[in-house]
């Protein structure tokens, strides 16, 4: 049996993009939000960002993360705050699918993909059905998506040129603490997607 | 100021996640969990792997850490973390995690320097808060001998190695000689066996020319070039001789440097940390050429060489103590900070 409660006040966190995304969702709606840009400054955006917010909203009652896909070393940072955090609040923090908070803002009726940058020259992307994923999250090179012939949205589409616009690339805030309320799209673990590359330190280059 | 904050420490530069808990210079919990064995696949750390394991690992060793200590998150006066050097991957899960407590609990931040971390856990086990003192830090990472007039704020490099860290180099060798990975444990445990005379190893910087223009510098190629060819050129070489004759050239050099530097500066206290300090034979040597020298030894449990939380905490509980001011809460990890640097603002 399914247990329905309300949370009003949650403190939300993604950083699975090279956008650094901070938010205060009360009720279902954005209460304050703030961003940095930056592929490498997730680490010292997300508490600069949550210092502001908590200003705006000392008491929060949930932490809502962004568990990617996303390059390895940003969305750790997120999801290793968002976790202590709570632990300290003694509040819960749920994660969910970061794509499907891009997807939340596409308006299409037919088949779309999402893709954000997976580095490397490849993207992560899902593909959904009237807002809903349908296939993925998956990790290949931008031909991929090509392929299909969809229209594609997201930061990942923007880079490789293949986007519809160079709008709605990144999650929207409230969108993903809304995915949060449902047990279906809650995830614990960060979707990594990638096997890690296995190189020691000893055989890198100093 | 508080004369004995309580502050919770958390490491995670290289392969250990680590949690620490002291209450002034008492030790309260200090809970570890490793991913060493995940690395020993592959003969050495993998930073991907590091990195994955400390966010798998982090809250249920906070959790630990906690219970152990028997205090309440609530209780604490600041969070500590090991803000550098190290992995940046790895580092940036335990200063993402500190900040996050940090701003959760609404206490001060203190990111500090991984080296001097090692140093000051020294003060946990040994009452006198001698200072100034001569610091031998030997890990994996570093070798360094270092001046150290205030563990919070005045640390002097007096000299470093100029290629591998001594722990490098017992990795290495371990490697070449089929003892797997960590070296240091592995080749401390086959040399008990050995003869430490068996083969006169060269002790790196030490000739008379070295003296003059690198005293306290470390060098530690030429030592690992000359292991690999005596075993390939003596197929019937004797594992244990080999393994205590290499520790011992080693171990000679690291006191050689160390005892020169306490007679140079005239301090008369060493103080050796960092996780080749857990060695039996660096500890055995050590006392005997500091007794004789008239030194006074002051080496850390071997539990606590290695790294661990609570070395951060203890670090932490004495910037507190001293009245430094803490890190902005936004600080950015830096993998190459310099052993000068005790903190970050
Ligand atoms: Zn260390």
């Amino acid at each position: 049996m399914e247990e329905f409660f309300f949370v009003s006040i949650t403190l939300a966190i993604d950083t699975s993009t090279s956008r650094t995304s901070v938010a205060i969702v009360d009720e279902g709606a954005l209460l304050w939000h703030g961003f940095r840009d930056g592929a490498t400054s997730h680490g010292s955006a997300v508490p600069a960002l949550v210092s502001e917010a908590l200003n705006r909203a000392p008491i929060i009652e949930q932490v809502v993360v962004g568990m990617g896909p996303g390059p390895f070393t940003g969305l750790r940072i997120g999801i290793a705050f968002a976790r202590t955090f709570a632990l300290a609040r003694l509040i819960p923090v749920i994660g969910v699918c970061s794509l499907d908070a891009i997807a939340s803002q596409v308006h299409e009726k037919d088949d779309f993909i999402v893709a954000t940058d997976a580095r490397r020259r490849e993207v992560y992307w899902a593909q959904y059905r009237a807002g809903v994923r349908v296939e993925g999250p998956h990790v290949d090179l931008p031909s991929v998506l090509v392929e299909r012939g969809l229209p594609v949205f997201g930061e990942g589409a923007v880079k490789y040129s293949i986007a519809q616009n160079d709008e709605d690339q990144f999650p929207d805030m409230v969108a993903l603490v809304n995915l949060a309320q449902d047990s279906d799209f809650q995830i614990d673990e960060p979707l990594y997607i990638r096997r890690p590359d296995a190189v020691p330190t000893s055989e890198r280059v100093k | 100021m508080k004369s004995e904050p309580l502050v919770l420490g958390i490491e995670t530069s290289c392969d250990e996640t680590a949690v620490g808990i002291v209450r002034g210079r008492t030790l309260l919990a200090n809970v570890i969990a490793s991913s060493v064995e995940e690395h020993a696949l592959f003969g050495g750390v993998v930073p991907e792997i590091a990195s994955r394991a400390h966010l798998e690992s982090i809250l249920v060793v906070l959790d630990a850490a906690l219970k152990e200590s028997k205090i309440s998150l609530n209780d604490i006066d600041a969070v500590a973390v090991t803000a550098g050097p190290g992995l940046v991957g790895a580092l940036l899960v335990g200063v993402s995690s500190a900040s996050g407590l940090a701003l959760g609990l609404g206490k001060p931040l203190y990111g500090v320097n991984h080296l001097a971390a090692h140093v000051s856990v020294d003060l946990l086990t040994h009452d006198e808060p001698v200072v100034p003192v001569i610091a031998l830090l030997v890990s994996g990472g570093h070798s360094s001998l270092l001046q150290i007039d205030d563990i919070t704020s005045s640390v002097v490099k007096l000299g470093e190695s100029i290629d591998d860290a001594a722990g490098e180099a017992f990795d290495k060798i371990a490697r070449v000689m089929g003892l797997g990975f960590p070296g240091g444990p592995a080749i401390d445990h086959e040399a008990r066996l050995g003869n430490a005379r068996a083969v006169d190893f060269p002790r790196g910087l030490t000739q008379s020319g070295d003296w003059q223009t690198r005293p306290f510098d470390f060098s530690f190629s030429g030592l690992k070039t000359a292991v690999a060819r005596y075993l390939e050129s003596t197929p019937k070489f004797i594992r244990a001789d080999v393994a205590a004759s290499f520790q011992e050239a080693i171990v000679d050099v690291l006191l050689l440097k160390a005892l020169a530097a306490c007679k140079k500066t005239g301090i008369d206290t060493l103080v050796i940390a960092g996780g080749v300090a857990a060695n039996s034979r660096l500890r055995t040597l050590a006392a005997e050429r500091c007794q004789a020298a008239k030194i006074r030894l002051r080496v850390p449990p071997a539990g606590l060489c290695t790294d661990n939380g609570a070395m951060v905490a203890s670090l932490g509980s004495l910037m507190v103590a001293s009245g430094r001011s803490p890190s902005q809460v936004d600080l950015e990890a830096d993998s190459s900070l310099p052993v000068t640097s005790v903190s970050l603002n």
